[in-house]
């Protein structure tokens, strides 16, 4: 059974449909790759999924379960978990306590009555947010202010923050936007290995085709809210409608 | 900002973030540590206030002194503000209604130790006030009560934030100032305050205003005692994961739902536990003054204060609130009883003086007073380091003061084309 299934997924704001009737199958372990014009729907299918919006119709199922409706803290405790376009960081706090932070949701659950323990006492949170660290190189800067680093470490550390949580499905609002070429290759690493070494499912939404042919085993194409392609990159690559909705339409 | 002033020893010793010692640094970090410190500032305090500033009042000629009370006070609203200060320092909410928690504990407080007969209205039964006037149970009372009521009031306000939370917190508190003063009356005693308290023995032993060696009075060191746990569960908490928490809710409050917590519940528990503190505060308030009327219990103004103190002592850190306390209860009980040559008595010109005081804090130090403390002290260790530094190789620094002065000789060289 799929990891993730959408089943005719809408959401109207007021008049105006930005998703329409998506059903979306990601299977465990895939690395789907959400692509499509500007406003096409992709943010809103991602926040429709995470539980940020509700959707208008339509159910999401994770894992065999239904989370439509679910608050987004919920649906993060479920195993779904999302790295945001901006870096969504807590720019005040320093680089372990970011990780810590998201590390604190994954083992106490969603809300503990633990205010009179002290923080030194949980062993695991310290050793998740390490080995979060480690996985996007960043430990070396464990004590820097998270929001003192440069722009790529910020969003690598996004990305350490979603994982932190201990997603079985990332979602990555495009990972590498605003990157320089260096801090893109890295991410793109980052990405393949976290694929092969954690088993993550993984649903991207990316612009640079590069990338995306490099890392997806599936694309899923949006346009005007409905998916109008979904196939390996080949497929995709040859389809007609995808070319319409990309030469015909925006990109000239 | 008084970094910019610091002589030529910049380069060598004015790094910010060289500061305090690390042994120092992590003394403050350790719980044990932090209670003795306050222990034996606790123990100080009083002579420094009443004692110190009394010798300066002699010298000077002005009744500048701290009297007997004017401790206690200081403490009392410590505690409230070190807890408002999780809520609005470190969580991010602004509360405008901490009084109801403040007056409910006190009130509360008041009526448990009362002997009074009451009569209901509506029901018209007559019934005697319990006349429970043990310390503890008065502090337990009120407390417990406050913070059940903080619990139905930040559930229906934090559903809303920013201005409209900061309204709902109000308007809940104005609605109980105007029980009080009205339809309530027939238990607080309206407009004439409430004056039936009668604190008794503590733990059947020592009357609570009784002389106590060294320390003062029992009530001081009741007081004190109270204000020692409320600190160290305070910094408890901000050592455990809701002190991590609580920051990551006032820095990114989406991503700390997005990590899988439930954003709702914590904030509803700062609200809470701030509102007890505010509580243990109102039910000291009341063993202290003997007395607590609607417009110190419950009105807006006194939850206003709360915010100018904590905002006056700097949010940034567990302690520095207190000394916004300190301040404002000094203006308020010290310097509004000084009377100036030409403007006379001072008197209610207190809260123009505060005003003052205020915006002078607020603009020069933003970090409030104890951000300017801690930036004096640092100032003050990196000088000493200096000057030994200097006493221990005096060539380097006769070079060093020789090529400041021939740098600063041509900088004005060239800025005034050097004449002459």
């Amino acid at each position: 059974m799929a990891l993730l299934e959408t089943d005719g997924l809408t959401k109207r704001f007021s008049g105006l449909t930005a998703v329409d009737h998506v059903d979306l199958s990601v299977e465990r372990g895939e690395t789907r790759a959400i692509i499509g014009p500007n406003g096409a729907g992709k943010s809103t299918l991602i926040n429709l999924v995470t539980g940020l919006l509700e959707p208008s119709e339509g159910r999401v199922a994770f894992d065999g379960s239904d989370v439509t409706g679910l608050d987004p803290h919920e649906i993060v405790q479920l195993g779904v978990s999302k790295s945001f376009q901006t870096a969504s960081i807590f720019p005040g706090m320093t680089v372990r306590e970011n990780a810590e932070m998201a590390a604190l949701g994954a083992e106490h659950g969603s809300f503990s009555l633990n205010f009179l323990r002290r923080r030194d006492a949980f062993g695991s949170v310290e050793a998740i947010a390490r080995e979060m660290l480690e996985a996007v190189e960043l430990l070396d800067d464990a004590d820097a202010e998270a929001g003192s680093l440069p722009y790529g470490d910020k969003r690598r550390l996004e990305i350490a923050i979603a994982l932190a949580a201990e997603p079985e499905l990332l979602f990555m609002d495009e990972p590498t936007a605003g990157m320089s070429p260096e801090e893109t290759e890295n991410t793109v690493d980052l990405v393949e290995r976290l694929q092969e070494e954690l088993g993550l499912t993984i649903v991207l939404v990316e612009h640079d085709m590069e990338i995306i042919f490099r890392v997806a085993d599936r694309i899923t194409v949006l346009n005007r809210g409905a998916i109008i392609a979904d196939g390996t990159p080949e497929e995709v690559q040859d389809d007609p409608q995808v070319q319409e909705a990309y030469l015909g339409g925006v990109e000239i | 900002m008084s970094d910019d002033r610091e002589p030529d020893g910049g380069a060598v010793v004015g790094r910010r973030d060289v500061a305090l010692p690390e042994r120092v640094r992590a003394l403050a970090n350790h719980e044990f540590a932090v209670v003795v410190a306050s222990a034996v500032a606790l123990l100080l305090f009083p002579y420094l206030l009443i004692d110190g500033l009394g010798m300066v009042a002699d010298a000077i000629g002005y009744r500048i002194g701290g009297y007997e009370g004017l401790p206690s006070l200081v403490l009392i609203y410590g505690i409230i503000v070190i807890g408002f200060n999780l809520l609005l320092g470190y969580t991010g909410l602004l509360s405008f209604g901490h009084a109801a928690f403040f007056g409910t504990a006190a009130y509360s407080a008041g009526l448990l130790s009362s002997t009074a007969q009451v009569t209901v209205p509506g029901i018209g039964a007559t019934v005697g006030m319990p006349g429970i006037g043990s310390p503890i149970l008065m502090a337990l009372f009120g407390t417990g009560l406050a913070t059940l009521l903080a619990w139905p009031i930040g559930f229906l306000s934090i559903r809303r934030s920013g201005v409209y939370f900061a309204v709902l917190t109000l308007t809940f508190g104005q609605m109980l100032y105007f029980f009080a003063i009205g339809p309530g009356g027939w238990l607080t005693g309206g407009d004439n305050g409430y004056s039936e308290v009668n604190v008794g023995e503590l733990l059947g032993m020592a009357d609570f205003g009784s002389p106590l060696p060294l320390v003062g009075t029992v009530e001081y060191a009741f007081i004190g005692l109270l204000f020692l746990l409320a600190l160290t569960v305070a910094n408890r908490i901000v050592n455990s994961p809701y002190g991590l928490i609580f920051k990551a809710l006032g820095e990114n409050e989406q991503r700390v739902e997005f990590v899988g917590l439930n954003v709702f519940r914590y904030k509803l528990m700062a609200f809470i536990i701030s509102g007890a503190f505010a509580g243990l505060g109102g039910a000291l308030f009341v063993m202290h003054e003997r007395f607590v009327h609607p417009a110190t219990g419950f009105y807006w103004i006194q939850s206003g204060d709360f915010v100018i103190m904590t905002v006056l002592g700097g949010t940034g850190s567990l302690v520095g609130p207190v000394f916004g306390a300190l301040l404002f209860e000094y203006i308020s009980n010290v310097i509004s009883g000084v009377t100036l040559p030409v403007v006379g008595p001072i008197g209610s010109l207190w809260r123009l003086i505060l005003g003052a005081a205020f915006v002078v804090i607020v603009w020069v130090f933003p970090r409030g007073i104890y951000g300017a403390l801690a930036d004096a002290v640092r100032w003050i260790v990196d000088a000493v380091r200096f000057v030994v530094w200097a006493a221990r190789n005096p060539d380097e620094f006769v070079a060093l003061v020789r090529e400041t002065a021939a740098g600063y000789r041509r900088s004005l060289m060239a800025r005034f084309g050097g004449g002459s």
